[in-house]
């Protein structure tokens, strides 16, 4: 078990609380491949934040590979994401000032388990195996849209994530880049054996995972594993 | 602080040259102006004090003032009195230092004692023609005063030396120029008590305080007394000193030891350094307002970067960057601005002390200059690059602490960014 979550509840708002995610348990196994589906506001992203240990639950646990996140402070939480997680959004969210070789080593570079000669060698590989070999010298904003966001899971994945967590990754892609995107994430969980969880509203994308949740008013409603 | 940070910082300044620019020109021009301002007050008031230690004693010893006296009547009766006597005759007693030569020996005994030399000073005025002029009559023992307050350094026509055979009258420049009077010139001079007498101007003096030259002579002691009408009278007593900070102590301990009254050349000159350090304070309000200003705009420039960039914020904090990177990434942002331009206006502010020194200018006031007076003291260029690294970092501390509270989330649901 990868990543698990018991009893998950999230009240947003400052005035009147509204709850977006209410006593929601999940446990996702390695090597899987789940996508989320649901209207909007159903609490598909706020469940996806909780899981990313980007946000804190009102009520229950999360637990990222046997840690639990719920009771780190931001410190903490902060490792946790270094060491375990990679997070793909869906506007491309590259930093505008370093090419796309700095912006894959970044991330390395923080968790410093690598020599920035090794990190570079290492975001070279991620790129190259993205297909993006010749761009890795260019900035952000010269580059498609396509092209930005299989960047952004290059970033992703060279830090050697157990768990890829995606927000929407092919809603800002017309369908031939999101399929791209789609295979990279397929091959991810196939060839390096990382568990992706992708937050998603477009049926067709949806159905190539694994597993299916579908989410309404703050709970799983749906829970379909084809493996299974 | 990890590398990363560092190389996260340096780009991001990098890439917004043109604002990060501004904030520097900011810091710089606060720190030239600090440099320019400093340079030419303290060249002003260094220049001055110099002349001033040189031709002014660093401690004076003179006899006790004598206050009015009291009413005759008032000092048999303790009571209120009524009567009053019409036409009291003043005090006789003479203002004059008694034994003054043992004193002088004494005196040059002590430790931190250069020199000291006896004199009479008084009134006078000095005839040429029919040309009068009232001066600052000095009664000097021509070669201990020399070693006291170097007057014969100052002879700019004819010599000083006649002065030690009692001869003659040194006069000061602006005294020469008024009354018309050149070198063998022979002056009257005399004053309401005493004799007048004729002597010949054996030289002219400029001291470069012009309202020395303007005001002061110098003749014998002997001369002096004669005509003064105080025949055997030292007035005063000039010491100069070897450190001349301790001078205020050493007043004390000779008005201790000979019961006399002694002034340091910090009390007589007190006006002048209370204005001084009246302009300093000023001056120090005003360079700290010029840098506080540059401090507003590292401020400006730093809160626009980190609202612009709260996305990015996301991002770094989304794959693993701490709150304390981003805190040190624009902390490190602003100590580079104001490194960068503490670091230029230090350049920059010396090469306009050096132009600034170069500048011709008449200047004649309380000190006499061909050129424009500036001091150029390596205090100030630190002063300027602590001023602006302590101001950069107090700026760029709110917009820092402003991007490290930045929270993933709220940026990724799209509240903020």
């Amino acid at each position: 078990m990868v990543l698990e979550c018991r009893g998950l509840s999230r009240d947003l708002g400052t005035t009147v609380l509204t709850r977006v995610l209410s006593n929601v348990s999940l446990c996702v196994h390695e090597r899987e491949f789940v996508s989320v589906t649901g209207a909007s506001g159903s609490g598909k992203s706020t469940l996806l934040y909780l899981l990313g240990a980007l946000d804190r639950p009102t009520e229950g646990s999360v637990l990222v590979d046997g840690h639990d996140a719920s009771a780190e402070d931001d410190e903490g939480r902060a490792v946790l994401r270094s060491e375990k997680l990679g997070f793909v959004f869906q506007f491309h969210f590259l930093l505008p000032e370093f090419t796309v070789l700095e912006n894959v080593m970044l991330p390395m570079l923080r968790r410093g388990r690598r020599s920035s000669e090794s990190a570079r060698d290492h975001a070279r590989e991620v790129i190259a195996a993205m297909g993006l070999g010749e761009l890795e010298k260019r900035r952000p904003n010269q580059l498609s849209g396509g092209q930005q966001q299989r960047v952004s899971i290059a970033r992703a994945v060279a830090n050697d994530p157990r768990i890829i967590l995606a927000d929407e990754p092919t809603g800002n892609l017309d369908s031939k880049n999101g399929e791209i995107v789609m295979a990279v994430f397929e091959s991810l969980v196939r060839e390096q054996g990382i568990t992706v969880v992708m937050v998603t509203h477009e049926r067709d994308f949806a159905a190539l995972a694994s597993r299916q949740l579908v989410m309404h008013d703050g709970e799983i409603v749906e829970d379909r594993d084809q493996r299974a | 602080m990890s590398r990363v940070v560092l190389f996260i910082a340096l780009r991001q300044l990098w890439d917004r040259k043109l604002l990060n620019g501004i904030a520097v020109l900011g810091v710089m021009l606060g720190v030239i102006v600090l440099i320019a301002i400093n340079g030419i007050m303290q060249g002003f008031q260094t220049k001055f004090l110099d002349n001033i230690l040189k031709i002014s004693p660093h401690v004076t010893i003179f006899d006790k003032q004598l206050r009015p006296a009291a009413p005759l009547l008032a000092r048999y009766a303790d009571d209120f009195v009524t009567a009053r006597v019409s036409h009291e005759s003043p005090s006789d007693r003479q203002l004059r230092i008694s034994r003054p030569n043992e004193i002088v020996r004494a005196l040059e005994r002590l430790p931190n004692v250069a020199a000291a030399s006896a004199l009479l000073n008084g009134s006078a005025v000095i005839a040429l023609g029919s040309k009068q002029y009232p001066v600052d009559l000095r009664g000097i023992e021509p070669l201990t005063q020399d070693r006291v307050t170097p007057i014969s350094q100052y002879v700019k026509v004819g010599a000083y030396r006649p002065l030690a055979n009692g001869e003659g009258i040194l006069l000061g420049n602006g005294v020469a120029t008024r009354i018309g009077a050149k070198v063998d010139d022979i002056l009257t001079v005399g004053s309401p008590l005493g004799v007048s007498k004729s002597l010949k101007v054996i030289g002219i003096f400029d001291s470069g305080i012009p309202p020395v030259d303007a005001s002061r002579v110098y003749v014998s002691l002997h001369d002096a007394q004669t005509i003064l009408g105080k025949p055997d009278v030292v007035g005063r007593i000039e010491v100069k000193l070897i450190d001349t900070d301790r001078a205020m102590g050493m007043a004390e301990q000779v008005e201790r030891m000979f019961g006399y009254d002694a002034e340091s050349w910090q009390e007589t000159n007190a006006n002048f350094l209370a204005l001084f350090r009246q302009q300093n304070t000023i001056i120090g309000f005003v360079v700290g307002a010029i840098l506080m200003v540059g401090g507003f705009g590292i401020l400006a420039i730093q809160i626009m970067i980190v609202l612009q960039k709260t996305r990015d914020i996301a991002i770094l904090r989304s794959v693993g960057f701490h709150r304390r990177d981003i805190l040190v990434a624009f902390l490190l942002q602003g100590f580079l601005i104001s490194l960068i331009g503490g670091l230029l206006g230090d350049g920059i502010g010396h090469w306009v002390l050096v132009a600034l020194g170069r500048l011709k200018t008449k200047q004649e006031g309380l000190v006499k200059s061909e050129y424009f007076l500036v001091y150029d003291d390596p205090r100030f260029y630190f002063y300027g690059l602590a001023f602006a690294m302590a101001v950069g970092l107090v700026a760029s501390f709110i917009p820092a602490w402003r991007g490290s509270r930045v929270e993933p989330v709220d940026v990724l649901r799209g509240q903020l960014g």
